[in-house]
């Protein structure tokens, strides 16, 4: 009992990621900021931020759904918690893992999606209803290469479960490097999944203010806020286990940071992507994700057949 | 509770939000607040975020005199702001109504429709004097 409390509540649940997902936004905007060329915020900024948005009023739109409204954050909240429980820390084992929880994970990432458009939708506000509507349009264009993209990597160790997959590429050596053109996939994937510039459309404040956040503020914006930045480790750290499981056998201590750092990589990768793109429009975006990246992860899932077949045999 | 009050203090002078609206300024004081969010005067380093909304916003910066026309509208954007919010007046228009004062569409400055917590002179003022401006808010909040 206690131990399932301290699970969640500790580590690895609400506390550790909280704080691992402010350092991660630290880093992540430190390092656009020294990619422009500038300073760029100090090291306690996202606390700062979290704390001030906290201890600001709650406004409540009168025509918006009270209820919707003030429990969709906290619904994302703990759908971004719950997936990181499934995902293999410094070992090659999860807190919980089963077969087919990659299905579980990758569904547990769609909520966070599905909690803006509801509640931005339910906010009834022009602009929050103009981004949820983006969102879920955003939504059927990236799900499908991801999708494709970490099921094929599922694909070649024979497994549904991830911490059999990360433990079945461990075993293998440098088998992971042939995944090298789903990780690419994926990654660009994912930040259409997060929101962020080159696929920031749902939010593109120089259209439509905030998109699904415009009427959020105070502690409802700050929960919103804490969940996109643990939604962003959170799927850093899955594809760090699907596309770069090595793990050396190191202990807990070292293999922690190698976890830590294999997630910052990844980090680093998608504020690079930010920093050297612009917002496409939408109708680019889906163009983009349909022509280019799902036929890329079909040609990794044919890759893994073709490789399977030759293991196998 | 002295201590909370004291860490949340804290955080709202490190993380002031930013929102810019144009109250009828002639737009030379809008290109000085977009130049000195620009990475070239990089105002993240204080924390400052441009947003879109008045919902995240902290700090109004207002530009320009009052008009008749906008006046509903301005007191409108600073009643859908979250409290605590603070307003800046920046440019000799929205401090005093400037060289449009007495003309017959305009009121005065943007103390006659919401209250000011500071004035930014100059026509238009400098990015440089902006971001002194709002650092001086930023550090008179401190002494309370
Ligand atoms: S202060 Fe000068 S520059 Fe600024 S709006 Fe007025 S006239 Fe224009």
């Amino acid at each position: 009992m206690f131990k399932d409390l301290f699970y969640i509540l500790v580590f690895p649940g609400f506390a550790f990621l909280s704080l691992f997902a402010l350092a991660a936004e630290f880093y992540d905007r430190k390092l656009y900021a020294r990619l422009q060329n500038r300073v760029g915020p100090p090291w306690f900024q996202p606390l700062a931020d979290f704390i001030k948005l906290c201890a600001k009023e709650d406004v409540i739109p009168e025509a918006a759904n009270q209820n919707i409204f003030k429990v969709m954050p906290v619904f994302v909240l703990a759908s971004v918690v719950t997936a990181s429980f499934y995902i293999p820390l410094w070992n090659n084992t999860a807190l919980l893992s089963f077969n087919g929880d990659v299905i579980v994970v990758l569904y547990l990432l769609t909520i966070p999606t599905l909690g803006f458009f509801v509640g931005g939708w339910y906010s009834s506000s022009l602009f929050a209803r103009l981004g949820s509507v983006r969102t879920i349009t955003q939504l059927f264009t990236y799900e499908v290469p991801l999708f494709m993209g970490i099921l094929a990597s599922a694909l070649l160790a024979d497994t549904w479960s991830l911490s059999e997959l990360v433990s079945f590429y461990s075993q293998h050596g440098w088998l992971w490097l042939c995944n090298f053109v789903g990780f690419a996939v994926c990654l660009l994937a994912l930040l259409g999944k997060l929101e962020k510039t080159p696929f920031d459309i749902p939010e593109a404040e120089t259209e439509i203010v905030a998109g699904s956040f415009t009427e959020y503020s105070g502690r409802l914006l700050a929960f919103l806020r804490l969940s996109t930045d643990i939604e962003m480790i959170v799927g850093s750290a899955l594809l760090a286990a699907v596309f770069l499981p090595f793990s050396f056998n190191l202990g807990p201590g070292l293999g922690f940071i190698l976890f830590i750092s294999k997630v910052m990589f990844i980090v680093s990768l998608l504020s690079l992507a930010r920093t050297v793109a612009a917002r496409l429009r939408l109708d680019q975006m889906i163009t983009f994700c349909w022509k280019i990246l799902t036929p890329l992860a079909l040609l990794q899932v044919f890759i893994n057949l073709i490789l399977k077949a030759k293991l196998i045999r | 509770m002295s201590t909370v009050s004291n860490i949340v203090n804290w955080a709202r002078i490190k993380s002031p939000w930013l929102l810019h609206f144009n109250t009828g300024a002639c737009n030379a004081c809008d290109i000085e607040i977009i130049a000195a969010l620009t990475p070239r005067y990089d105002l993240e380093r204080f924390g400052i975020q441009l947003k879109g909304t008045p919902r995240h916003a902290d700090i109004l910066v207002c530009s320009g005199p009052v008009t008749r026309q906008i006046e509903d509208r301005l007191v409108r954007i600073y009643e859908q702001m979250p409290e605590p919010k603070f307003v800046i007046a920046v440019g000799t228009c929205s401090c005093t109504g400037g060289v449009f004062k007495g003309c017959y569409n305009v009121k005065a400055g943007i103390d006659s429709a919401i209250p000011v917590a500071a004035y930014i002179p100059g026509c238009p003022a400098s990015p440089k004097a902006i971001i002194d401006g709002v650092v001086k808010l930023l550090s008179s909040l401190k002494e309370k």
